[in-house]
């Protein structure tokens, strides 16, 4: 069973929360930009443009990042509002798995995108 | 249980919500906002990568007004998050953490998320059309 994050655990999740979040900002500044180049692209469009390396190596770190964040992020959440320890366990355990799988799929897509696969 | 002879702390339902609370219960809020967004974004993403049908079903939900005001929700939880999540930042490292200096960053990034969001949804409704 997952255990509330206390001692160590919890300096070390309040370190990666902040380190995620300072790469974020220049990640999200790069997808604001990246939403406005390709608004309205059809498919083709965006394979291509994922299909270059640059593009293709910052969105997966985007998409790694971006659910680190989000998995620890939702952990405080989970902690502070789900009262039984039952429920927090299987909440805590749902939370990996939901970002674990949404980060694999998202980097599998790229990855096909890349190699044009 | 018996109910409690003491006086007990004012609780949420009865608390006047002042502006710090509010922001910090709206950055969870919006932090949430966006991790469901990245449900339709890897949905979005699946599409590109292996499946045209599945890329043109994501294309259609946008196109579509619920899409629209989805998407009108991430731009402002985005941008609301990401101004307050420098607020943060800079208060992790002793910067603006006194009350005066709390509340005028706090009306800043009111305003900013508004103003950002107004501009980008806007901007990005009129390159959209444009097409």
């Amino acid at each position: 069973m997952e255990r509330a994050v206390t001692g160590t655990g919890a300096i070390r999740h309040w370190c990666a929360q902040r380190i995620s979040a300072l790469a974020l900002i220049a990640l999200m500044l790069w997808l604001i930009e990246a939403i406005f180049a390709h608004l309205g692209e059809d498919r083709a469009q965006i394979r291509t443009w994922l299909g270059q390396p640059v593009p293709a190596v910052v969105a997966a770190a985007l998409v790694a990042l971006a659910f680190f964040h989000l998995a620890l992020g939702v952990r405080v959440v989970l902690e502070d509002y789900v009262q039984t320890p039952a429920r927090l366990a299987a909440a805590l355990a749902a939370n990996r798995i939901a970002c674990w799988a949404l980060a694999l799929i998202a980097l599998a897509a790229i990855v096909t995108l890349a190699f044009g696969l | 249980m018996s109910p409690a002879e003491r006086p007990l702390s004012p609780h949420l339902q009865i608390y006047r919500p002042q502006l710090t609370s509010v922001l910090s219960i709206t950055h969870r809020g919006t932090g949430v906002a966006l991790g469901i967004g990245t449900i339709f974004f890897v949905w979005w993403l699946s599409g590109a990568a292996w499946s045209g049908a599945c890329f043109s079903a994501a294309q259609a939900f946008w196109d579509s007004w619920l899409g629209k005001l989805f998407l009108f929700g991430w731009t402002f939880s985005l941008f609301y998050h990401l101004l307050n999540g420098v607020r943060h930042l800079l208060w992790d490292i002793g910067i603006g953490f006194d009350l005066r200096s709390t509340y005028r960053t706090g009306w800043t990034v009111v305003a900013f998320s508004v103003l950002l969001t107004v501009f980008a949804f806007g901007g990005g409704l009129y390159v959209w059309s444009a097409l």
